[in-house]
């Protein structure tokens, strides 16, 4: 073994022994805790360190907490409430059609037919084409008076269905309606729903020459 | 007096005791990092050429998850449970009797782990971190844990004097802790999970648990123990030694959620971790000045290059400060939104684990190895292999890592189409790390023969 | 340190703080979240996911796919996920909440797939899987062959492969949630 010389750990003294080792120490942490005269600056500049860290953390937690909600995933939105709706209203035909099942089906029902001789189609019928405005007038306070609908007539009295939903609601329906059963119209907005209702305020039922007077029917 | 004399003596009564446990775990690590290596290699291999190897066992998803989970729970683990055991003995002069229970212990540790390896080349494997094997190996290795790893709390609660150093409080923290945490986080991810992204934030938390409290805390132990020891000095500043134990163990839980900057998680969690990952700078600088300064003085730094245990611990050191610093710094909003999910963080955690754990068990290895056996290293040559080989594979890889990383994610920030892998830089230091590993093993195991057969004679004389 | 019991009891502390502040409280907080309408009436979100994709679900875990994929889409201000069309929005724990395993990862070797089944067709995640350098040069993805039979003209789907694009096809967040609105 000619290597044995270079292996200094092994041919050196032990290093010192683990008794004496904790002793030492164990010594050098009793001295610090009595005061001395010799002054250390180390123990200062930690305080001071500490101090300075603390002061920025707390800073620092203020401004980036979001409020502490469990909402707030984002530094720039910290205020995001659960109750906020999207920025962008997109009109949503699933979201029409479940509406559509529940507050109108009764009638029209949900295949869009209607019933002969009781409540008109909404499938290919001219009424929900072209403008949404008519379609939107009627849903918000209803139509009463004999209308003719492909070719059939119905003699029918359509509540304010619309009075009792949202604007988006009624977007939603409308749109589902105008995009459904081979109908193929555009998607309808909540801030025209919103319009028509604020022109409407006030308005009875209308009647069948009414709204065809300001809405006529529009040729295929 | 006489008791301080009787330390003085070497106390091979001790040592032989220790030898069995610590010879089983310590060959029982060697081959899960030989494992590890070689499937570092491998991955490393597959990023570079997708093609490598392509079969669904060994599809790159589940080689580097076996790869990471057998270098921590494999190598790392085994390794500090023998070091952790001897170092607790000698210093609190522990007589183990039971070294039965240890090694039985480990065996269920090393079968179960060899189990849940093997569910995960099958495909039974889960999606996060660390946590990635079969949800029925956690409580097993928990309870094995307790039988192998629990040694150094009994030894610190059964010390004769009331003195206690700073190497047995992180040592004892770290085996303390560890069964704890792991249990929280088996049960909350695993068992009973928890809702929704609140999983994700408890498998940080248990990374960063494992990370610090167990692997870093285990080696700052040994770092603390051996600097001293091997120098014949006190360490500078020590009485600065408290306040580092305490702000080390109890900011390292908070830090988690730094680690998770930008994800769904309320943002006020997010700022609580930044808040702690730049706190934790204080036990950083504390453990700075006892390890640099001890060296700084009368030629330290000279002394601990000469010897060739003390080397690795004085390498790993200078990680573990430059990681701490570098973690303060890059796991913040700013870099986070440009780095997070690059090379660059598993960067920072490979020079945790391998730069700073891994080089002072390597140095430990060194010391405690023949010290135990008796015998003396086979060979000098392989001694120079393994340190240079590791050393340059280790700083090579970290600068790529982090500087790739970085330059992902600016990439990635102006619009770059895809990501970038780390590519032949890493093949190159994976085949390094595995020389390097094989050249350490072959010394380790050769030594270890010696000396399990020079005491066969001895027993028969 | 003389103290055992003192000193174990803080080291229980460096465990028990910062779960009780972090995950007791996190649960606290987000533990009853449950799907939502984006407003009233509407449909809620997130979706169920349909059986197939549940299948998916676990063929993506066991073939890996965390390693190299996150689904997460980080907010505007932290990092260029949106700017890059990673999202239609930031994810928030409510997108979550169906999710028995979490899956959304830590490491990206390959983009984002929080939003991918609103980017990417069926055809397009088979050809992908299958073949991912004929879709990317040079891409580091390993191509999944054995998800796929040789037939006559080309490749047919295992099933595998079909229930992990359906679960591909059920990742997404481009929903608006009441915590995160959709990009204008």
């Amino acid at each position: 073994m000619n290597d044995r010389h270079r292996q200094p750990d092994r041919q050196r003294s032990e290093g010192t022994s683990d008794g004496r080792l904790v002793e030492i120490h164990a010594q050098i942490a009793r001295e610090k805790e009595e005061p001395r005269e010799g002054f250390s600056l180390t123990p200062i500049f930690i305080v001071f360190l500490f101090c300075g860290f603390g002061f920025w953390a707390g800073l620092y937690l203020t401004r980036n907490s979001g409020d502490f909600s469990a909402s707030a995933f984002d530094l720039d939105v910290p205020k995001a409430s659960a109750s906020a709706g999207p920025a962008v209203f997109e009109p949503d035909a699933a979201k029409g059609e479940k509406l559509f099942v529940a507050n109108c089906a009764a009638c029209h029902q949900a295949t869009g037919l209607g019933m002969p001789g009781a409540f008109p189609p909404l499938a290919g019928s001219p009424w929900v084409a072209g403008t949404d405005e008519r379609m939107i007038k009627i849903i918000l306070v209803g139509l009463a008076g004999e209308v003719e609908v492909k070719g059939a007539k119905f003699n029918g009295n359509m509540p304010n269905i619309g009075a009792g939903l949202k604007d988006a609601q009624i977007a939603h329906i409308a749109t589902y309606v105008r995009s459904a059963w081979g109908n193929q119209g555009e998607p309808v907005m909540d801030t025209k729903v919103a319009e028509v209702r604020k022109a409407l305020a006030g308005h009875g039922q209308f009647s069948p020459q009414e709204i065809l007077k300001a809405h006529p029917l529009e040729a295929k | 007096m006489s008791q301080e004399s009787s330390h003085q003596r070497p106390d091979f009564g001790r040592e032989t005791a220790l030898r069995g446990p610590f010879v089983f775990f310590f060959v029982a690590a060697l081959v899960w990092l030989l494992a590890a290596s070689a499937l570092g290699l491998i991955a490393a291999l597959k990023l570079w050429m997708p093609s490598f190897l392509n079969c669904e066992w060994l599809t790159y998803g589940r080689v580097t998850v076996v790869q990471k989970n057998l270098f921590i729970y494999g190598w790392a683990t085994n390794a500090l449970l023998a070091v952790n055991l001897w170092l607790l003995s000698r210093l609190t002069s522990f007589e183990f009797r039971n070294g039965w229970i240890a090694v039985f212990g480990g065996l269920v540790w090393n079968a179960t782990l060899i189990y849940g390896v093997q569910q995960i080349f099958a495909g039974f494997l889960n999606g996060f971190s660390l946590l990635e094997m079969p949800r029925e190996v956690g409580p097993v290795l928990a309870i094995a844990f307790l039988l192998a790893g629990f040694w150094p709390v009994v030894a610190f609660a059964r010390r004769p004097s009331g003195h206690t150093f700073a190497a047995q409080w992180y040592v004892v923290g770290a085996s303390f802790l560890f069964p704890i945490f792991y249990l929280i986080a088996q049960l909350l991810v695993l068992w009973c999970p928890a809702s929704g992204v609140v999983q994700a934030l408890v498998a940080s938390w248990f990374v960063q648990n494992l990370l610090q409290l167990w692997l870093a805390a285990s080696a700052l132990g040994i770092a603390y123990y051996f600097i001293p020891k091997v120098l014949e000095r006190p360490l500078a500043g020590y009485y600065l030694a408290t306040v580092g134990f305490w702000t080390f163990f109890l900011f390292a839980g908070w830090t988690a959620p730094a680690t998770l900057l930008g994800s769904p998680i309320p943002v006020w969690i997010q700022s609580v971790g930044v808040v702690a990952m730049v706190m934790s700078i204080v036990p950083i600088i504390i453990t700075a000045i006892n390890f640099h300064g001890t060296f700084a003085q009368n030629g330290g730094w000279a002394n601990a290059w000469n010897s060739t245990s003390l080397r690795w611990v004085a390498l790993g050191t200078i990680s573990f400060t430059f990681v701490g610093l570098l973690r303060a710094i890059f796991y913040t909003r700013g870099y986070s939104a440009i780095i997070r999910f690059t090379e660059f963080y598993q960067g920072l955690d490979h020079l945790l684990v391998y730069g700073f754990v891994t080089m002072v068990i390597f140095g430990a290895a060194y010391f405690i190895l023949p010290r135990v056996t008796g015998a003396l290293w086979p060979s000098v040559k392989l001694i120079h292999v393994h340190f240079w080989s590791v050393t340059l594979a280790l700083i090579v890889s970290t600068l790529v890592s982090l500087y790739g990383g970085y330059q992902t994610g600016l990439d990635l920030s102006k619009g770059a189409p895809q990501m970038i892998g780390g590519g032949k830089a890493h093949v190159l230091t994976a085949a390094a790390f595995l020389l390097g590993h094989a050249a350490f093993a072959l010394n380790a195991l050769g030594l270890i023969f010696r000396g399990l057969t020079s005491a066969e004679n001895r027993q028969h004389d | 340190m003389k103290n055992l019991n003192l000193f174990l009891i803080g080291l229980f502390a460096a465990v028990a703080f910062p779960f009780g502040a972090l995950i007791v409280s996190s649960q606290v907080q987000l533990g009853a979240l449950g799907r939502a309408p984006a407003e009233e009436g509407g449909p809620l979100f997130p979706p169920r996911e349909p059986g197939l994709a549940i299948q998916g679900r676990a063929v993506y875990l066991q073939l890996g796919c965390v390693a190299c994929h996150t689904q997460q889409v980080r907010p505007a201000g932290m990092g260029s996920d949106i700017a890059r069309g990673w999202g239609a929005r930031p994810s928030v724990a409510r997108d979550y909440v169906l999710q028995s395993q979490v899956l959304i990862g830590d490491h990206r070797f390959g983009p984002d797939l929080a939003n991918v089944g609103a980017r990417l067709t069926e055809a397009q995640l088979h050809e992908h899987l299958r073949a991912p350098s004929s879709v990317v040069a040079g891409s580091a993805m390993p191509a999944y062959e054995y998800l796929y039979q040789p037939k006559a003209n080309g490749w047919a789907p295992t099933d595998r492969a079909v229930a992990l694009v359906a679960y591909l096809k059920s990742l997404r967040q481009d929903y608006a949630s009441p915590e995160a609105k959709l990009k204008q």
